[in-house]
């Protein structure tokens, strides 16, 4: 009896080594174990942080269910061809995140970075019933993609920072991004001085121009324009050049009073300047010079001064609603 | 005008010095009662949020006395946290004002300590306007001193922060500033310890007002280092930077908030590093007149690679130890301008941080920021050392303007004199009468002129035509070639513009910068008529009257200070942002869901919570406009549980009517703030009950309810547990805890 019940005990467990040897046979067959599949990736990513798929490497890494690692996608199309700007920024930024994760120390076999290509693997956008690129994708360890798994460009942009973002969200991965240092600023800071440097160094001998009070006083008015023509703000917001105004017409003239355009401020800069040498040509009327000189300086600073403030006032009086006063017309 | 020269001049002198005073007095009055807007339309009230907390802190050294001031610890504020109030507060304005209070009373005049603060910033306008005046005239001429006091009295620039009842810093700080920079000048020129001494204590008085002051401690170096360049090194120079700078380093450190920074942040290296330059100068200088040539060249080139390669090493070497602190956050985002945006939400949430337009140079400032050019042109053509500062003050000034809004305040006193210098030249030229008679009597048109364009500023209207006719009479004889038909068309026509400046001054105060900002006006738009919302006053009344004294309310941080202020309950943040992941929970807790800030809220002891809400009477500065910042910020030290993302609708927009937010019900579900019905009326709130809403349902106060008061979720029958054994005991142990914390 005894012994009958361990044969059956050991015949079971033969059967049992023999069936989950097949179906472990039958698996390989028709795709690779996850362990596999984490294991050519993670060679695949020794080569190269940002790694390039094609049409059935994506459905073998990415869409093939046996999974236990998060992938970020981009699709893009990034031949001249495609004639897509934008694409050659995003790979870029999208590769210096995938630099970043690669050789930082939160680096592991959890998540990947991946590109494809629309020439490589125009089945792929098919597959995901894409029309754009570039897109950005996260496809979770478990489950399929939801809405939020698709990064929004259109509101966040694609800079290396708001895709490291969009990462530590879905995954819970923070990436911190190191930009391959930029040299260019120091680069054109060096180029300005030496510049500057040489040119005194050749004019050594005559250094005259230094002490020209008309040419420091040109750049510190210069300045004071730039300033009071809100210059700050369009560096600092971006702006538009021009808006297009509902009509068809170009509006160059900011509606609101919270807001201004590129060309605004340079109107306003123009009108600035135009009054003050409007004032200056007055003062300078007083001095003593040939008799009708003065007389013509005279009249083009008052005509200057009167017309060019009843301008700017009108332009403030546009932006300002229930403004109540305008001087010489609206 | 036909007497004898001597005759003439003494009378001149008369004349000038009664002139100058009545205008001054004049510009005192218009200043005076053009902030009165206020106080005239609704009552003579504390404004907005940063004075309602120098107004109870000024109470509370009046009533305890200064010392007790200084070591007074908050505990009704950031709570549990309390707040050290004597050591983290500029204290000049409660000291002025509590002086002028203590003097009053000696006196035997009865004055409440509120109508002083209330007062205050008016009253300082005046004497800011006089040191103006005696700043340009320093700099530039008495005519030109005029003009810039009489700008400086009615410019909305200045008069936005110096409103009555806009009980802040900046409303003597200015004063301060501007009285600094005039005795720093008068050193300068003179090269005098008496008035380098002054100077000292002036800064001492801004130190003690405004953390502005560091504009001062970086611009006076500035002048300094500028002059040195420029090879007008003097010994006058260095008798007045080294008596200011050791004066001014020791006062400045006698204040406990300001404490040992000026030997330790950067912010005030400057300072130290003008001062070791030029006392290396000035050995130099002296070594020069001592040793022969050759030997001077010789220590000249060792010792300056020295001392510099000292120096250098010196500061880096601090830096690492950690004794010299990194930038201030709010400093650095004046040069990197890209800077708070990313890093720090709750100084790029602040309205007032903001990068400035055009429009409002233009609305601040009108024809001055047109004419302030001409100023600074005519500074660099003649300049001297005092024309130095000035121009530095103006180009500082106007580029700090440009980064933030709030920064304007500086510009305006810059930019009243130099377009006081332009306006002053200019009809210099035109009202002279005679090139023979002009040495003799240049003092005394402009003086002339200034009367009447100061009276034709304040009086706009009346006796214009009378006074011109009079002017005009007097340019009959014509000099340089300019017919005195042109020159008085040029002079009406001037006269226009800076009456249109006086009345542009008296319609932006009128209408943009006169709002007490706590009572609201709005006109109905069927019978006109002017109604007033006293929303907030009501809420807080409420809140002191049916509430127990220790309640701990919540609310978002811009009201923390009035509530303090006007109910005198415990909040748990308030406007001085010092402890920002404090204020990131309560951030966190106004924008979870109800059941998760229900356990911050008993986390942190709240009692009530009170939201402003906007949408039935259409008020834009409602809590849930500042939602989104809310949530940025709690998402800045929460990135775990809040995330800006999940706040967004799927086009993008922020969702901010979401079953997220705690309680926000419109009457009839239509918000008027954003013309929007809500996502989700009639909801009910489970662990929070209104407690009151005010008339205009502004302000909407809540009450928390206590664990064991509200009815729990009723849970399905399958996903109901039978609780482990002790759960009930330790229940009753917790609320018996909180009890007892009660």
């Amino acid at each position: 009896m005894r012994l009958l019940h361990k044969t059956l005990l050991s015949g079971l467990l033969v059967v049992a080594i023999f069936a989950i040897y097949a179906a472990a046979q039958s698996k390989s067959k028709t795709g690779l174990s996850l362990s596999e599949k984490v294991q050519n990736l993670v060679d695949m990513n020794a080569k190269k942080p940002l790694l390039r798929f094609n049409g059935p490497k994506f459905r073998e890494y990415v869409k093939s269910a046996p999974r236990n690692y998060s992938m970020i996608v981009m699709l893009t199309a990034l031949a001249p061809s495609r004639q897509c700007q934008i694409c050659r920024h995003a790979h870029d930024e999208f590769a210096i995140v995938a630099n970043s994760y690669r050789f930082s120390s939160t680096y592991s076999n959890k998540l990947f970075f991946a590109m494809v290509d629309f020439d490589d693997g125009s089945e792929v956008f098919q597959l995901l019933r894409l029309n754009t690129a570039p897109v950005f994708m996260h496809f979770p360890a478990k489950g399929k993609p939801k809405g939020a798994d698709t990064m929004d460009i259109h509101r966040v942009g694609f800079a290396a920072d708001s895709i490291a973002k969009f990462v530590a969200e879905r995954t819970d991965i923070t990436i911190r991004i190191f930009r391959p240092p930029n040299y260019s600023g120091t680069v054109a800071m060096i180029t300005l001085v030496a510049l500057v440097g040489s040119f005194l160094y050749i004019r050594r001998n005559n250094l005259e121009f230094l002490y020209n009070k008309n040419l420091w006083g040109a750049i510190a008015v210069f300045f004071c324009f730039a300033m009071i023509s809100g210059q700050m703000w369009n560096h600092i917001r971006g702006p538009p050049l021009v808006h297009k105004s509902q009509n068809g017409g170009v509006a160059y003239i900011h509606g609101s009073s919270q807001g201004q355009l590129v060309v605004e401020t340079y109107i306003v800069m123009f009108l600035n300047a135009m009054i003050v040498l409007g004032m200056i040509l007055l003062i300078e009327s007083g001095t003593p010079k040939a008799h009708n000189k003065n007389r013509i300086m005279a009249m083009t600073g008052l005509v200057l001064l009167t017309v060019f403030f009843s301008f700017l006032l009108s332009v403030f009086r546009s932006k300002a609603q229930g403004y109540p006063y305008s001087f010489l017309f609206k | 005008m036909n007497r004898t020269p001597k005759m003439l001049n003494s009378k001149v002198a008369g004349y000038s010095s009664l002139i100058t005073f009545a205008i001054l007095l004049i510009a005192w009055l218009a200043g005076f009662s053009s902030r009165l807007f206020a106080v005239i339309r609704f009552e003579s009230i504390i404004h907005e949020f940063d004075p309602w907390f120098n107004y109870r802190a000024t109470a509370y050294m009046v009533q305890n006395g200064w010392y007790n001031f200084l070591n007074w610890f908050d505990e009704r504020a950031w709570y549990p946290l309390g707040r050290i109030v004597g050591g983290t507060v500029y204290p000049g304005l409660m000291i002025t004002s509590g002086g002028i209070h203590w003097l009053l009373h000696v006196l035997n005049i009865p004055v409440h300590i509120r109508d002083i603060c209330v007062f205050l910033a008016p009253i300082f306008s005046g004497l800011t306007s006089i040191s103006t005046y005696l700043l340009t005239k320093e700099l530039w001429s008495a005519g030109a001193g005029l003009f810039a006091a009489s700008f400086i009295a009615i410019v909305p620039g200045y008069i936005s922060r110096s409103v009555a009842g806009s009980y802040d810093n900046e409303g003597i700080a200015i004063f301060a500033l501007q009285f600094t920079y005039f005795l720093w000048v008068r050193s300068v020129k003179t090269g005098s310890v008496f008035w380098s001494a002054a100077a000292a204590l002036s800064y001492f008085y801004m130190v003690s007002a405004w953390g502005g002051y560091v504009f001062i401690i970086n611009l006076i170096p500035l002048h300094v280092f500028v002059l040195l360049i420029m090879g007008r090194y003097s010994p006058r120079l260095l008798t007045s930077y080294s008596t200011f700078y050791i004066l001014g380093l020791l006062f400045s450190m006698q204040i406990p908030f300001v404490g040992f920074q000026p030997i330790r942040t950067s912010e005030h290296m400057a300072a130290l590093g003008v001062f070791v330059l030029l006392m290396a100068v000035a050995t130099l200088r002296h070594l020069q007149s001592v040793l022969s040539r050759n030997e001077f060249r010789k220590l000249f080139i060792v010792g300056g690679l020295l001392v510099g390669v000292g120096v250098f090493v010196a500061v880096v070497v601090l830096t690492m130890l950690g004794v010299v602190a990194p930038w201030s956050g709010r400093f650095y985002s004046l040069w990197d301008t890209g800077y708070a945006k990313i890093h720090i939400p709750i100084i790029a949430s602040v309205s007032e941080h903001q990068p400035t337009t055009w429009f409002s140079f233009f609305f601040d400032l009108h024809i001055l920021v047109c004419a302030f050019p001409v100023g600074v042109w005519y500074c660099i053509k003649q300049i001297n050392d005092e024309r130095v500062f000035v121009v530095l003050y103006a180009i500082s000034a106007v580029y700090f303007a440009g980064v933030m809004v709030r920064l304007m305040l500086t510009l305006t006193p810059v930019v009243c004199m130099l377009a006081g210098v332009a306006f002053s030249g200019l009809l210099d030229v035109f009202l002279q009468e005679d090139s023979s008679k002009r040495m003799g009597t240049a003092i005394s048109t402009a003086t002339e002129v200034d009367e009447a364009e100061d009276s034709i500023e304040k009086k706009t209207l009346y006796d214009k035509a009378g006074k011109l006719k009079h002017r005009t009479k007097h340019d009959a004889q014509q000099d340089t070639g300019v017919s005195s038909n042109l020159k008085s068309i040029v002079i009406l026509a001037v006269l226009m513009l800076l009456m249109m400046f006086a009345v542009h001054c008296t319609w932006v105060t009128s209408n943009a910068y006169s709002s007490p900002s706590i009572v609201l006006a709005f006109h109905n738009s069927q019978d006109g008529s002017r109604n007033i919302l006293d929303d907030f006053r009501e809420a807080y009344y409420w809140l002191s009257q049916n509430t127990a004294d220790d309640a701990r309310v919540m609310s978002w941080w811009d009201y923390g200070y009035q509530i303090a202020g006007m109910a005198n309950r415990t909040t748990l943040v308030d406007n001085n942002t010092w402890n920002n992941s404090h204020i990131a929970l309560v951030g966190k807790a106004m924008s979870s869901t109800e059941e998760k800030s229900y356990e911050i809220m008993t986390s942190l002891d709240v009692d009530y919570v009170l939201v402003i809400f906007g949408g039935v009477i259409g008020y834009s500065g409602d809590d849930i406009n500042k939602f989104l910042w809310m949530v940025r910020i709690a998402e800045g030290e929460h990135p775990k549980d809040i995330k800006e993302s999940d706040y967004f609708t799927d086009c993008g927009e922020f969702r901010r009517f979401g079953e997220l937010k705690l309680d926000y019900r419109g009457p009839s579900g239509y918000d008027r703030t954003r013309n929007a019905v809500i996502g989700n009326k009639d909801f009910d709130l489970t662990y929070l009950e209104e407690a009151y809403t005010t008339e205009h349902w502004l302000v909407r106060i809540y009450r928390v309810k206590k664990p064991h008061e509200f009815n729990r979720p009723s849970l399905k029958t399958k996903e109901r547990t039978i609780p482990p054994a002790n759960f009930i005991s330790r229940k009753v142990v917790y609320s018996a805890a909180l009890n007892e914390l009660d």
